[in-house]
């Protein structure tokens, strides 16, 4: 599975240079505009040992994000499935929070937490808790009828046993949303190192930018790449693995 | 025949007075949103100088994700305004620009601070203090030639990577802090007056490193096919510049700014335009525009120094300094 998703991954990178490519020289750009493959080339040699040590720690804290919002989005979508004044409360403020576009939170909590590591993890984690949420609140909220009625018409029904019940019988459900949202873990991520860290991948993008530099925001969207689909390729390994053992049971 | 011939006259009356009239269309990038330091821009473009030249220009905002350079040889704009790193960045990747004016007499970019918490005296009294930089920035590249320039060593200062929130900077947590001393210095150090603190700037123009800003470019294909066009185009807009710095004229370029930037309260703007004349007028008997090839010289050999840009370089030929007298 991870050679497929790297040689895939490849192909798609490859599919886009090469598209830059064609236009660079149709339009006979400069290698300001879009540098040649000479330079693409030089930058990935002298830039590759940075650049993935950068993305290494970006992939660490979007994982420590990740992990974060899949707890925030458990813990809110098990209150949220009351269908007391609470739980409609709890809903009505993560939907507004997740309204707010990050860039503009982002100073907030910049100014709260600094520049450092926390800031880039709740930035992260509130990136990709949102889709999280909403299959967490869909599945906790939807009664799995045919075995609650047993335990609800013995008496022997808790809230505990009810979020496991439900779980269990959306495990499938679970696992593709928890991988699906890595992505976004990462993108997350990466936008907090953009706007404000000073470590990480998004950092040295930002760099990059400020001095107009195309190869080495190649380079690192190639390493970016790279890394996300190895923790894509682990999160489905575990997923797998999982249900394998629940359905052993 | 005497209907026909009179007919055809007229035709050709009305064509050559079509033509007379044709407005050029070309479209101008700034380099960053609409603030003071694009009141001549806007001023030339407003009150009429681009069109009584024939020209009906598109003034468009620049920005943070937006490259000039990078639009003129796409073909988006015809005329834009870039640093001089930005240009030489540029030019060493091949890119086929020329400068037609220097906009920015002196860069505006300087390093606020507070003398009663961190006296200043001279760069010796960097040695132990944080200073603010934007790493990649062009503050970075001028903060450490200021250090080379005094043999001031990266440890004996510790550089703080600064973004657009200046929290440290009031907190104290950094002691010396990039800005803009035409734009953000106003409403900062309103701020800080209101505050009771008070606050100083230090110009690296005054230490010796003249890193310029601010310029008008083209490319080379467009000087080379459309001269007349360049020449109407810089003429509209030295003219506005030059008008809109006036201070007789004030009132009509605060006004011209207000209706782009309605965040910014007038009395503000007209602090801002006061600083903005002192960096931008040229000495005294120069015309407005001036390119100064020393400054240029400069820039290029800081950059080169820092490995920013190649050594060889051939500066001269990017100025098109005969373009303005």
């Amino acid at each position: 599975m991870l050679l497929r998703r790297i040689y895939q991954f490849f192909i798609i990178y490859l599919l886009g240079i090469a598209l830059l490519f064609a236009l660079k020289y149709t339009l006979r750009l400069s290698d300001y505009v879009i540098p040649g493959p000479a330079e693409i080339w030089r930058t990935g040699r002298d830039y590759a040992g940075p650049y993935l040590l950068a993305v290494l720690n970006t992939l660490a804290v979007a994982i420590l994000g990740h992990l974060l919002s899949i707890c925030l989005a458990t813990a809110v979508a098990v209150l949220g499935r009351l269908t007391a004044w609470i739980g409609s409360f709890i809903r009505t403020a993560a939907y507004n929070i997740q309204a707010y576009p990050i860039v503009a939170v982002a100073p907030i909590i910049f100014i709260l937490l600094g520049d450092g590591l926390a800031s880039r993890l709740l930035i992260a984690a509130m990136i990709c808790y949102f889709p999280l949420l909403l299959s967490f609140i869909g599945i906790f909220s939807e009664p799995v009828t045919d075995i609650e009625h047993f335990y609800d018409s013995t008496r022997r029904m808790t809230w505990r046993l009810q979020v496991k019940i439900r779980a269990f019988e959306n495990i499938h459900k679970l696992t593709t949303v928890i991988v699906g949202s890595a992505t976004m873990a990462m993108v997350g991520t990466i936008v907090a190192e953009f706007i404000a860290a000073t470590a990480g991948i998004g950092y040295s993008i930002r760099i990059a930018l400020y001095q107009s530099d195309l190869a080495k925001i190649l380079v690192a969207l190639f390493l970016i790449g790279i890394g996300t689909s190895l923790y894509l390729v682990s999160l489905e390994g575990l997923g797998n693995a999982l249900q394998k053992r629940l359905k052993s049971l | 025949m005497k209907r026909a011939a009179l007919v055809v006259s007229s035709l050709i009356f009305l064509f050559a007075c079509w033509q007379n009239e044709k407005v050029e269309e070309v479209s101008y990038r700034l380099k960053w949103l609409y603030n003071v330091s694009v009141v001549g821009d806007l001023y030339a473009d407003v009150y009429g100088y681009f069109a009584k030249n024939g020209l009906k220009v598109d003034v468009k905002p620049g920005g943070p994700e937006r490259d000039a350079l990078k639009e003129l040889e796409l073909g988006h704009a015809q005329f834009g305004v870039a640093s001089a790193d930005q240009v030489f960045r540029a030019v060493a990747k091949g890119a086929p620009i020329v400068v037609l004016a220097q906009l920015f007499q002196v860069n505006p970019l300087q390093w606020i601070y507070r003398p009663d918490r961190t006296p200043f005296a001279g760069p010796a009294d960097w040695k132990g203090k944080v200073i603010g930089v934007t790493f990649g920035g062009n503050d970075e590249t001028i903060m450490r030639a200021l250090l080379a320039r005094y043999r001031i060593a990266e440890n004996e200062v510790t550089l703080f990577s600064v973004r657009y929130d200046y929290t440290p900077f009031y907190e104290g947590r950094v002691d010396f802090w990039p800005l803009y001393v035409n734009a953000q210095a106003v409403i900062i150090g309103a701020k800080l007056s209101k505050a009771g603190e008070t606050y100083a700037f230090v110009s690296p123009d005054t230490l010796g490193v003249r890193f310029v800003a601010n310029s008008v470019v083209t490319s080379r294909e467009m000087l080379e096919k459309h001269p007349d066009t360049v020449k109407r185009f810089l003429d509209a807009l030295c003219r506005g510049w030059q008008d809109a710095l006036d201070p007789q004229s004030e009132e009509k370029a605060v006004q011209v700014l207000l209706q782009m930037d309605r965040e910014t309260p007038a009395a503000v703007v007209r602090r801002q335009l006061a600083v903005t004349r002192e960096l931008m007028l040229p000495a005294p008997g120069a015309a407005f525009g001036k390119i100064d090839p020393d400054a240029w010289k400069q820039t290029a050999e800081i950059m080169a120094a820092q490995q920013l840009i190649p050594a060889q370089l051939d500066v001269e030929s990017v100025l098109m300094t005969d373009l303005i007298k």
